[in-house]
């Protein structure tokens, strides 16, 4: 079926700067991009009807700008333009099909950037009501952060009706405006000068021999689920009063540090940038990569971690950078990159070694994805209830090795906490 | 602004920055470093960004500064010096 949506403006502008950085993986990625697509199902509260929630879909796409902007590609290979549409008509898909899989299918293909809208919807119905919305983004439109705002906002309009709308957030086309403005341009000139303290370096820069190469595809994915693994990290973070996620990012350095016999562990997290009153709540992609450099990375883990506040802090200030800024100044480029992607991050909590050695048993290492083409060589990545997945080019990390890497990481965790 | 202003006005700013999980009285009184207080690394780079647009400074975050960084008292110093 087809919703039709209306917004209160539309126009043309440069990309944002978060835009910008997605759209140049993207395009080292192409044609395998559709690894970028991801996506949430929404199980609908209340008993909804199918023009209910599509009302509420419209309402949803009519608030948030980035759901209605797509790029000019100009013909002679310029940069692109963002384009926002004053309104449109989306078409959504009717099924009766489980959600999840029909969230695996609208995103295993790449999306039309110059004619698709950036929004995949699948309504799952039993009969005159729809239990689920399945929504797919495009990462140019939202990131995590941004497809969890969008979601809430939708399960408020389906709550309360389409007035529940809140005013809107800053659209990508106003934080472009305001990156390019005085203000942006201070920030982008202090993110510039931490990259720019960062010498030149590939992590993974040595080929593996021929016969250690996995078959077609070249690049894999193992992913570790391992409850010791949570437990291990939140005890850590509980001893050196941080985070799980800076006890994984520096854990990760620490251990690319012993597979790659480095003096210096430069790793690219994943950034959310939403520390800002304008970022905080808007749906766009405003994640971008920041950097994060460990000295000695060979010293302790408990050594790294006391060194690991001031560097997180100056990998968040790098993130909010000018991708431009990053072409031109040709900033170090590791590949190697560090991606929490966890909503709501259990927070620090000691936990005793019977506990942790407890849980031992239950980790499981599976393969959930290949493909041929990726703009990075090493990227972990934390989801879900701490999963942690390694994908990793195998001409450079051979599988063995991938999964020796996050059965490392555990051990070392596990070690760490005192089990 | 005296120290004690400066103090009062940054143990709000941790308030602000930790959307009150960390009180301005505990922030102020405390006497133990902000992260022992639980306050996190997005909430501290808020309040990075409020007292430098605030008491218009830019601070290092190199490691020699990260003790300053997280000692409510120490922070104040550094102001009050600047």
């Amino acid at each position: 079926m087809i919703v039709p949506f209306a917004g209160r403006s539309g126009g043309t502008g440069p990309l944002t700067w978060g835009q910008l950085a997605i759209w140049d993986a993207i395009e080292r990625t192409a044609p395998d991009d559709h690894y970028f697509n991801f996506g949430r199902v929404l199980k609908v509260p209340g008993v909804r009807s199918l023009d209910e929630t599509t009302a509420a879909l419209a309402a949803l796409l009519g608030t948030h700008d980035s759901l209605r902007t797509r790029l000019d590609l100009p013909a002679d290979g310029g940069l692109p333009r963002q384009r926002l549409e004053e309104g449109g008509k989306l078409p959504v898909l009717l099924s009766t099909d489980d959600p999840e899989e029909l969230l695996t299918r609208l995103c295993s293909t790449r999306f039309d950037y110059e004619d698709e809208w950036p929004l995949r919807v699948a309504l799952v119905t039993d009969g005159p009501r729809v239990t689920h919305v399945v929504l797919v983004f495009c990462h140019l439109a939202a990131d995590g952060l941004g497809a969890d705002v969008a979601v809430r906002d939708l399960r408020m309009l389906l709550l309360r009706g389409a007035a529940a709308g809140r005013p809107a957030a800053a659209s990508p086309l106003d934080l472009a405006r305001w990156q390019a403005g005085p203000e942006g341009r201070r920030v982008a000139r202090r993110a510039a000068a931490v990259w720019e303290a960062v010498p030149h370096q590939v992590m993974f820069d040595r080929d593996v021999p021929e016969a250690d190469r996995a078959d077609r595809p070249r690049v894999w994915r193992a992913q570790l689920s391992s409850p010791a693994l949570g437990l291990a990290a939140r005890a850590v973070a509980a001893r050196h009063h941080t985070s799980t996620s800076t006890v994984l990012l520096t854990a990760t350095a620490a251990l690319v540090n012993r597979c790659t016999g480095k003096d210096r562990s430069v790793v690219l997290p994943i950034v959310h940038n939403r520390f800002r009153q304008d970022t905080a709540r808007m749906v766009s992609m405003v994640s971008q990569e920041g950097v994060f450099v460990l000295d000695g990375a060979d010293r302790g883990l408990d050594d790294l971690l006391a060194a690991a506040g001031s560097a997180s802090l100056r990998a968040y200030r790098s993130a909010f950078h000018d991708p431009l800024d990053r072409a031109r100044g040709d900033w170090v480029q590791p590949l190697c990159c560090f991606n929490d992607q966890r909503f709501a991050e259990p927070g620090p909590a000691p936990r005793t070694p019977r506990e942790i050695r407890a849980a031992l048993p239950a980790t499981t290492l599976s393969w959930p994805l290949s493909q041929d083409r990726l703009n990075c060589r090493f990227c972990v990545h934390v989801g879900g209830d701490l999963e942690v997945s390694l994908t990793a080019d195998t001409h450079f990390l051979p599988r063995r090795r991938m999964e020796r890497f996050l059965l490392d990481l555990e051990s070392l965790l596990v070690a760490e906490a005192g089990a | 602004m005296t120290r004690d202003e400066i103090t009062q006005r940054l143990a709000e700013l941790v308030a602000e920055a930790s959307d009150g999980d960390i009180p301005a009285e505990r922030a102020r009184d405390a006497g133990v470093p902000l992260s022992v207080l639980g306050l996190t690394s997005l909430s501290r780079m808020r309040l990075i960004d409020a007292v430098e647009s605030e008491f218009g400074v830019e601070l290092d975050l190199g490691e020699r500064d990260w003790t300053m960084l997280d000692d409510l008292g120490a922070l104040a110093d550094h102001l009050e010096h600047r």
